[in-house]
């Protein structure tokens, strides 16, 4: 009897097998792997029309972010053809085509005229590696830089402005520099109220903190090394840097409670929850706001770029992904002629319609792009001041040591000074670089 | 005196009711929180004061099994009308579903699920049994170097398995068992192998020998005696080790994230995947583990009689 | 082991069907195998690229670099720092589940209403995925949008952004996972102390306190022996829960640290050192605890 049992369950255990082998992809049947967030979605949206196009099947498969860089080197090393095209964050770009784990598009590019339609600074940030050498690995895909959300019902409350002004000595207005952004955030700062200054992007486990604080550099006017030579000590660690980062600091002391690991969601529930004035985000997170299905006050939420630093230098990080197809894909050609229809104009309208954030030129610039969202205004402005991150093969390594360093400092004030802080970063990039043979 | 002493232990009795009453509720409550946010319409997930009393909705559960897009500006009142009940609940959330022609765009919850239950049940049958018949070899018989061989075996479990991880994806890839059902069972089997060997070990040395030799005198041979005298005895312990083992296969989250992809990918990695993107979403989250405890919490509810006597190692003798 | 009769390959009943030589190798071997296939060859491997600059991300020619990679590691404070949150979170989380989990059972080990009920339902929390858990108990800590401090009246407590505190939150949400399996053990256990040693002992007119720590406790010892070894090696391996909670530097385990420098920098040559310093420890904690477990079984 309990033989018989043995011998049914291993009969079993050998049609599960076989019926969880025959459930392989068929050959009209693209993956494209991406992050998990509304742009992702409106992909997939978009990926729907192609398929009653053509017949050919998409499936846009996501991950969370924090593990999005994880899986997809994952695969890449295992040399997996779980994905067709994956769209890839820009610091990525270094060791996707060095790795040889993209196929390279530079024929691609100039067969369909790429650069003509597409924006350049998009092209330059999600698409050539290395810089100016004219190789091109992916096609802009979601073009995306951290900008603001603010509380325009706090900002136009007629008792607030006279507090402010009386306070501050100027009015209380949509910050144009970081000074004012720091006064903003501490005159709201009211934790007995349960009201708060300002969100900012805290988690350290991938790039979202240090977003953030290279948006603060960048509009300082400083910058995170020479990208061409790769020098460090001198630039990373000025004294400007050193007061960009300390102001980043400021800023979290006026932060809601708990604020040490924070992202995109939590940035934008500090909107919805009547927790901050201010909050930092991505653009791409913005569309939660603009509905007031998600966002009880959507229609009291205001957007704006990054404001100045003290030297007047206006910049924002950079986000926003491009696509490149995978060189372990079995299905390359299929995903060439996706992308051939993806860079035309009627798909990019289509992409900008669904909420994508198109890099095309025409439908950037449009009036009707433009005026399509509250944010979208703010989101044109902001791309023309963005700046990147490394996109070298270790940048990994690179965001490891800074958040290591930073992290602590801004959350718990070790590390001495910004200053020291900034040194060691710069002491142990130039290590990096060395041992990777990098630079002179 | 004894009056006294039998009326102090009531009281006594009372308070330690009273005391076990405070921390499960203080164990419990978490869990309450969390398989209502199941069913709570998503503003109230996140509400300080907490909400306890609500009218509960099936809307997380729409969500769960359909992929969904953020709406940038409220829908159209027309289109609403027109829409079926479920999709309008999705409106309501500020949400759109997903379309590929006239058909709703289903989420992968459903086919990760169905990965998770062959996995994990292969996986579990596979260490269970194996460990079953090398604990009673353990137990049985006479063999060189035996305590070092426990602990051999022991000492696989020990190790933190992200450990294992590097090389065995190294391995993995060169063998070409990344994202299949088989790697995962294997990985899984050789988890639990270790755990079941030695709860079962404990088990085996339970049972009177002299049950087999009286077999063995009437006819049978040791194989037989095994099946019919051994096992039966033992079921108590397989049914211990096999919950355990399965609460193990059932929730890894590191190796199925890292090793699986599409094909094979089980429902732990997908779960939080669900918390939304915009704006976090804790109602789906909470209807994907609500959904995903069910089968563990079944399977351990009819084996519940055998868990107490199951988890003793052996180490208490009847 | 001790006292328990085996029986020898050799004897009579091998005279029909599979020898009982056959029958033992044709039980142990396979696993035995199957273990050393998929946790020793897979070391082996490791050890080898252990000595070199390996990197899985990138095609280019791996170097032999000696000891490089353990020099570079065991002169890193910040590992010696994530040994040491590893020590202190395994000490923490383990005590509290021992003293809750015991505690539980000792209450429990009498008539109540529903004792079957609440031990199952109790259960549920080990059966939930850690990630899951992990992510809900971040929103229970939340000061602004999660139920804890406020059904607490802790107000704005920062569980979790606090660099002292964070530990102990991420041990607590572990201990709220892992206490009742304690509590199963020790219920075991005390349900098998016979019933005639607490009658003698109230013969005897014992106190409470010497019946417990002079008839339970021996008893019960070995099964929370058990129960101690078996969450020691769990704590010492936590991942999920700590990655998904915090990321400070003061919940940094040894196990997330592993898995930055293996998936997340690719520094395959590295982690596998880093990975075998563990392993060594394991090991030798491994071999201490063992031993004990056998003493306690012999008693």
């Amino acid at each position: 009897m309990l033989r018989r049992t043995f011998l049914s369950l291993t009969l079993g255990t050998a049609m599960a097998l076989s019926g969880a082998f025959s459930a392989t992809a068929q050959a009209e049947e693209l993956t494209i792997f991406w992050a998990e967030w509304d742009p992702a979605n409106y992909l997939q949206e978009l990926a729907n029309i192609y398929t009653a196009e053509t017949g050919v099947t998409i499936t846009v498969q996501t991950t969370p972010w924090p593990d999005f860089q994880t899986k997809t080197f994952a695969e890449f090393n295992a040399k997996g053809d779980a994905f067709d095209m994956v769209v890839g964050d820009s610091q990525w770009t270094g060791a996707g085509s060095t790795g040889g784990h993209y196929v390279d598009l530079t024929d691609f590019y100039a067969k369909h005229k790429v650069l003509d339609s597409m924006a350049p600074a998009t092209v330059k940030a999600y698409a050539e590696y290395p810089g100016n050498s004219g190789k091109y690995w992916s096609i802009p895909l979601e073009g995306d830089a951290a900008g603001w959300a603010y509380r325009k019902d706090w900002f136009e409350d007629p008792k607030e402005m006279e507090a402010f002004k009386a306070k501050y000595g100027y009015d209380l207005a949509v910050p144009k520099t970081y000074k004012e952004l720091r006064d903003i955030a501490e005159f709201f700062y009211r934790p007995d109220e349960k009201r708060d200054g300002i969100a900012i992007y805290t988690d350290n486990s991938y790039d979202a903190m240090l977003m953030g604080i290279e948006g603060t550099i960048f509009s300082y006017g400083g910058e995170l090394g020479d990208y061409s030579t790769y020098k460090v000590d001198g630039i990373l660690n000025t004294p400007t840097n050193a007061e960009a980062v300390e102001m980043y600091k400021q800023l979290y002391g006026f932060t809601p409670p708990n604020w040490g690991k924070t992202f995109f969601q939590e940035s934008n529930q500090a909107i919805t929850e009547n927790l901050a004035a201010m909050s930092l985000n991505f653009f791409a997170f913005f569309p939660a706001l603009a509905n007031k299905a998600t966002n009880p006050n959507a229609d009291v939420t205001g957007y704006f770029a990054n404001p100045a630093g003290p030297g007047g230098a206006q910049h924002a990080a950079l986000g926003g992904q491009g696509i490149s197809i995978v060189s372990y894909s079995k299905k390359q050609e299929e995903s060439m002629k996706f992308l051939e229809w993806f860079i035309k104009e009627e798909t990019q309208k289509k992409w900008a319609e669904l909420g994508g954030y198109t890099c095309n030129k025409a439908v950037l610039e449009s009036e009707a792009f433009r005026k399509a969202t509250p944010y979208n205004e703010a989101f044109y402005q902001t791309m023309f001041m963005v700046k990147d991150f490394w996109a070298v093969p270790e940048y990994a390594e690179l965001l490891t040591q800074i958040n290591n360093n930073i992290y602590p400092y801004i959350i718990s004030g070790e590390g001495g000074s910004a200053q020291a802080v900034l040194d060691n970063v710069a002491k142990e990039w130039t290590e990096t670089f060395k041992k990777y043979g990098r630079g002179g | 005196m004894a009056v006294v002493t039998s009326s102090r232990k009531k009281v006594w009795n009372r308070v330690a009711i009273a005391a076990v009453l405070v921390i499960a509720i203080a164990f419990l409550s978490p869990l309450y929180w969390i398989g209502s946010t199941a069913f709570k319409p998503r503003s109230l997930a996140t509400s300080v004061p907490p909400t306890v009393f609500f009218q509960p909705e099936i809307t997380p559960f729409i969500k769960l099994f359909t992929k969904r897009v953020q709406l940038t500006k409220p829908v159209d009142p027309a289109v609403y009308d027109a829409a079926p009940w479920y999709e309008q609940r999705i409106y309501d959330g500020g949400e759109r579903i997903l379309r590929v022609g006239p058909n709703i765009q289903m989420s992968q919850y459903p086919n990760r699920f169905m990965n998770s239950l062959i996995v994990a049940i292969i996986s579990t049958f596979l260490a269970v049994s194996m460990g079953t018949i090398t604990a009673y070899g353990f137990s049985r018989f006479k063999m060189a170097g035996e305590s070092d061989w426990l602990f051999f075996i022991l000492s696989t479990r020990m190790l933190p398995p992200i450990v294992v991880a590097i090389p065995m994806y190294l391995m993995y890839r060169t063998v070409g068992l990344n994202d299949s059902h088989i790697g995962l069972i294997i990985l899984y089997t050789a988890f639990n192998l270790s755990f079941s060997v030695w709860l079962m070990k404990g088990f085996m040395d339970e049972i009177p020998k002299e049950y087999e030799e009286a077999a063995l005198v009437d006819g049978y041979t040791r194989m037989q005696s095994f099946f019919k005298i051994v096992l039966p005895e033992a079921v108590t312990g397989i049914a211990a080790t096999s919950v355990f083992c399965f609460i193990t296969a059932w929730n890894e989250y590191a190796f199925a994230l890292i090793m699986t992809n599409r094909r094979a990918q089980t429902a732990p990695p997908f779960i939080p995947s669900q918390i939304g993107s915009g704006l976090a979403d804790w109602t789906v989250i909470a209807a994907g583990t609500f959904l995903f405890i069910l089968p563990v919490a079944i399977f351990t509810f009819m084996l519940r009689n055998h868990l107490l006597r199951g988890v003793t190692f052996g180490a208490i003798r009847k | 082991m001790a006292g328990l009769a085996t029986l020898h390959p050799s004897s009579k009943a091998a005279a029909r069907g599979w020898s009982d030589l056959t029958i033992r190798n044709l039980f142990i071997i396979p696993t035995l195998l199957f273990l050393i296939i998929f946790n020793v060859f897979p070391l082996i491997y490791s050890l080898g690229y252990s000595f070199t600059d390996f990197r899985a991300s990138v095609n280019e020619p791996v170097k032999f670099v000696g000891l490089a990679n353990y020099r570079e590691l065991l002169n890193d404070p910040r590992i010696w720092n994530n040994f040491w949150v590893t020590a202190k979170y395994v000490m923490v989380s383990v005590t509290g589940q021992m003293v809750i989990g015991f505690g539980l059972a000792l209450l429990l080990n009498r008539k109540i209403p529903a004792k079957g009920l609440i031990t199952t339902l109790l259960m549920l929390p080990m059966m939930m995925s850690a990630a899951v858990v992990g992510l809900f108990w971040r929103l229970l800590y939340d000061p602004s949008w999660g139920p804890l401090n406020y059904v607490l009246g802790l107000g704005n407590l920062a569980w979790l952004s606090d660099a002292n505190l964070a530990l102990y939150a991420v041990a607590i949400t572990d201990i709220w996972m892992w206490a009742p399996f304690v509590m199963l053990l020790s219920l075991a256990g005390l349900s098998a102390v016979p019933q005639h040693l607490y009658e003698a002992a109230a013969i005897d007119r014992a106190g409470s306190w010497y019946t417990f720590f002079h008839i339970t406790l021996p008893l019960v010892s070995p099964l929370l022996l058990i129960a101690l070894i078996f969450r020691t090696m769990e704590a010492f391996k936590t991942f999920d829960i700590a990655y998904i909670l915090s990321t400070q530097p003061t919940t940094e385990l040894v196990s997330i640290k592993l898995y930055k420098f293996a998936f997340q920098e690719w520094q395959t040559g590295k982690s596998c050192a880093l990975a075998y310093i563990v392993l060594i420890m394991v090991l030798a904690i491994t071999n201490i605890y063992v031993k004990y477990l056998n003493k306690a079984k012999e008693r």
